[in-house]
């Protein structure tokens, strides 16, 4: 499903994605700079298959999914996917395409925005990540937001002559809600 | 996709058909099974799983089998890819409930690691098990999984929430326990020749 409009602090919000989005996100997907941390930097990037896949994330009933925009436009995506409803458990993540605009603090607010809507609207108990430890811009979004390391993933994926490890995270409504 | 043989000392993985659709829809309807962890699927009508067995046929990212003993389903397997290629999950490994206790579970699990890192050259193995599956925990230390994260509060039954451990299984580890285990026996000696 396509997430609704949030609007959130400092010209951030979250809003649902359209096909449009969808079509930025295959030419992001391409990029080096935008990709250090996500594989595989091939795959079917037409407009067709984009088209496919915006339908389908669309339909599903077990996945929330936002575009992230800022000061009007769209730079980026969010959600929580494999939302097992009986648990009340799901896995998020973030993706930011336009690198420029990286350390600006959109990240830490889309996590926020995203994480007070699981417990307020969707009713989660837990909501968990996979976040390369170098990734700090990212992790550090995330622990802003909540999250807590629950286990590290060494080795997950080769980059540039050395390995990425993989940090574990998870938030609980009590967590938020607490520091709140 | 669908799996191919692997073979076992006891239970041999092999491709599922529609005739094992019932078993597995009484696998899945198991209480027993259904406290190990998660479902491949609910319980559903013949024709939704008929759906099911072509789309993890179509499946590009995961690998389905049938585990067999003595001419007849005893379980099943399904695995799937990362998009790091050195890595995979395995997702299900289920034993029906009235073959427990005969070591089916481990025969079929240490024949399906030697298919993974002997054959298809992975580094890793992944699994999530609940903190209280004992019978899991004990096949996956048996291996040589180690543990390298704790999810709290994750799996919902009997009216309260368990944790769940997540497990590793590195190639390193394989070589060092169970490089006995080959699938082919060892080229003759000048056979490049």
């Amino acid at each position: 499903m396509l997430g609704p409009r949030i609007a959130g602090r400092n010209g951030i919000e979250l809003r649902p994605p359209t096909l449009e989005d969808q079509k930025r996100h295959i030419t992001w997907v391409a990029q080096p700079e935008v990709t250090r941390f996500w594989a595989p930097r091939h795959g079917d990037f037409t407009p067709e298959r984009a088209e496919e896949r915006f339908k389908r994330l669309a339909e599903r009933t077990d996945a929330i999914y936002w575009s992230i925009a800022y000061e009007g436009e769209t730079v980026g995506f969010t959600g929580i996917d494999d939302i097992d409803w009986v648990r009340r458990d799901g896995e998020s993540g973030l993706f930011i395409g336009r690198h420029d605009l990286y350390g600006r603090g959109i990240a830490t607010e889309a996590v926020r925005l995203r994480t007070r809507f699981a417990w307020t609207h969707l009713r989660l108990h837990r909501v968990h990540n996979w976040i390369a430890l170098q990734n700090r811009g990212s992790r550090r979004a995330n622990e802003k937001g909540g999250y807590v390391q629950i286990g590290l993933y060494k080795g997950y994926a080769y980059r540039s002559g050395g390995w990425l490890d993989d940090w574990m995270g998870e938030v609980s409504p009590e967590r938020v809600f607490t520091r709140e | 996709m669908l799996g191919g043989i692997v073979l076992g000392n006891k239970a041999t993985l092999r491709t599922p058909t529609g005739d094992d659709l019932p078993f597995f829809n009484a696998l899945m309807a198991d209480m027993r099974v259904r406290r190990e962890g998660q479902v491949w699927h609910e319980p559903a009508t013949a024709a939704t799983w008929k759906e099911r067995l072509t789309e993890a046929a179509k499946e590009q990212n995961a690998v389905l089998w049938t585990i067999e003993a003595g001419g007849a389903a005893v379980g099943l397997a399904l695995v799937t890819w990362h998009s790091e290629p050195g890595h995979c999950d395995l997702r299900h490994l289920v034993i029906d409930p009235a073959r427990w206790g005969k070591g089916l579970g481990t025969d079929a699990a240490i024949a399906l690691h030697r298919y993974f890192f002997d054959y298809l050259d992975k580094r890793v193995v992944a699994v999530e098990i609940p903190v209280d599956d004992e019978r899991a925990l004990r096949i996956a230390a048996r291996l040589g999984y180690t543990e390298f994260g704790r999810g709290h509060e994750v799996y919902y039954r009997d009216g309260a929430y368990t944790d769940k451990l997540y497990l590793r299984f590195d190639r390193e580890t394989w070589n060092a326990s169970w490089s006995h285990e080959r699938e082919y026996d060892p080229f003759p000696d000048g056979v490049e020749r």
